[in-house]
């Protein structure tokens, strides 16, 4: 587990890091989440190719943190992230530059705290609409009583 | 530019590409043939600065023009675009048979295997018309089987051929209000219910213009601008009740029952529309119950969240570059909470007070 490396799962899933709060787009179910402090730089990490363990490796050199509560943290979060659909398990071939991920990171050590996913289902409505209806002779659908929103 | 992400198909590629084109054909000659019935209705308009011609097959559709009459023009040579618009109902014209099976309906009325690189075909459910656009003529057919179509279709017509095409040119059509003033305008974001109609309504009756309430045209020329796409206002029942000024100008009286209530605001308030706005900030309207309007520096993600599903998920064919286009456009811009007051007169001088801040270059921090 420690050496599976991950991709976003593009093009289902789209996403933009704005000032270290990330936002992604499950386009298939609609549903968007939201990473931000140390969950947002797991996700740049994920993205750039990192394993679990050179994750779990940079988070320590990164963070203030037990390396058991950073490892869970770690673990639980890509374990979400793959539950959504949202990254992807891929061969082992990569190569993840951590000097450059941290020297960009600066010199001040924040306090790691546990990454949530926060994540939204409000438009799921708007993706769920059965698209199959009655049909008329000519194969059209009939329209539905409720229009969209 | 920008390219709409094409659906996946077990068809070939080729195959696809010809079906599609071959659709579109067929759809094109029955408008031609409908059109000889009935005469041609021809107008043209200005959106986001390219030049658009309706031509209709007889009256029946015509209404739908009504939410954009502000953009009419009356120079209608060379279009960039032409949208063929008929129905059957009143010109006697059948619609050829659907080519496709019943799982190729996808989301957001997508028709799997009619949508290439070219061709851009949808269904809009709800009023079962049908939108297809061959990219490569600038030639698109709105058809619907008659004109009793449902009052959102009249109130943000020609949606998604709009959306796609304008795409193309650079321009992305979003679920946004937009208000402002000499100083430049807000775009207000969120989903259905947020607050967007209450705050651009209100500002009818201060000295801010109006640019749309619902769906707003966002372009990047020399910076952020919005462009006025649709003047028509949806309002919930109950909402309405809270503008008793625009009750007797609601154009749906008899159908509130089952509808929205449907404002044509060019037809009330033509002063008052803004066919374009540099955009200087953009706001999240959020109730709070508190008397007063207050606005509070949020995040420019946590906005971009707020604004790009609720686009992205009621537009076909819309995806990553919309998201792209949306996080590109709002990643200069400050950001903040619109927390509305109950006092709906505390509105528009918040506004007018943040875009003084802004001429004036004092702006509230980030929380």
């Amino acid at each position: 587990m420690t050496n599976q490396r991950f991709r976003v799962n593009t093009p289902t899933v789209t996403h933009e890091t704005i000032d270290g709060e990330a936002v992604i787009i499950n386009l298939d179910s609609g549903n968007y989440y939201s990473l931000v402090d140390v969950g947002s730089f797991i996700w740049g990490l994920v993205e750039k190719g990192a394993s679990a363990g050179e994750v779990q490796d940079v988070i320590l050199q990164a963070y203030q943190g037990d390396a058991t509560d950073v490892d869970r943290g770690v673990q639980d979060l890509l374990a979400q992230l793959q539950q959504e659909n949202l990254i992807v398990p891929v061969d082992d071939s990569v190569t993840f530059d951590n000097e450059q991920v941290l020297s960009s990171n600066g010199h001040e050590k924040p306090a790691f705290n546990a990454p949530l996913l926060h994540k939204y289902s409000d438009m799921q409505e708007l993706l769920l609409l059965d698209p199959i209806h009655d049909v008329d002779e000519a194969g059209w659908p009939k329209p539905v009583p409720d229009p969209p929103k | 530019m920008p390219t709409p992400q094409v659906v996946p198909s077990h068809i070939s590629p080729e195959e696809q590409a010809s079906r599609s084109v071959e659709y579109f054909q067929s759809v094109h000659d029955l408008f031609k043939s409908s059109q000889q019935v009935t005469g041609a209705v021809e107008r043209s308009y200005i959106v986001g600065g390219y030049r658009i011609r309706l031509s209709f097959s007889g009256p029946a559709l015509l209404a739908l023009t009504r939410a954009i009459e502000h953009l009419a023009t009356d120079d209608d040579s060379n279009p960039d675009l032409t949208i063929c618009i008929w129905d059957s109902a009143s010109t006697g014209q059948r619609m050829v048979s659907r080519p496709w099976q019943e799982d190729d309906f996808l989301a957001r009325g997508v028709i799997q295997g009619y949508n290439t690189e070219r061709i851009y075909t949808a269904f809009q459910h709800g009023s079962a018309a049908v939108s297809v656009l061959d990219m490569e003529r600038n030639l698109a057919v709105f058809w619907a089987p008659d004109s009793n179509l449902p009052y959102w279709e009249y109130g943000s017509p020609l949606r998604s051929i709009l959306h796609w095409w304008l795409l193309s040119r650079g321009l992305q059509l979003v679920h946004a209000a937009a208000v402002g003033n000499s100083s430049g305008g807000v775009l207000i974001g969120g989903k259905g219910g947020s607050g967007k109609s209450t705050t651009a309504l209100t500002c009818l009756e201060s000295n801010l213009s109006y640019v749309g309430d619902d769906y707003t045209l966002l372009g990047m020329d020399s910076g952020p601008v919005v462009h006025s796409l649709y003047s028509s206002a949806k309002l919930n029942s109950d909402h309405v009740q809270r503008f008793p000024a625009l009750l007797p100008k609601v154009a749906n009286p008899e159908r509130l029952a089952d509808e929205k209530a449907l404002l044509f605001v060019n037809e009330h308030y033509a002063a008052k529309v803004a066919n374009r706005l540099p955009v200087r900030a953009i706001l999240l309207p959020r109730v709070t119950g508190l008397p007063e309007t207050r606005l509070k520096r949020v995040s420019v993600a946590m906005t971009l969240a707020a604004l790009a599903p609720s686009t992205i998920f009621q537009l076909p064919r819309a995806g990553g570059e919309a998201f792209k286009f949306l996080a590109t456009f709002a990643r200069p811009l400050p950001c903040f909470s619109l927390e509305v007051g109950t006092n709906l007169s505390t509105i528009p001088p918040a506004i007018e007070g943040l875009l003084a801040e802004i001429d004036s270059g004092s702006l509230p921090r980030e929380e």
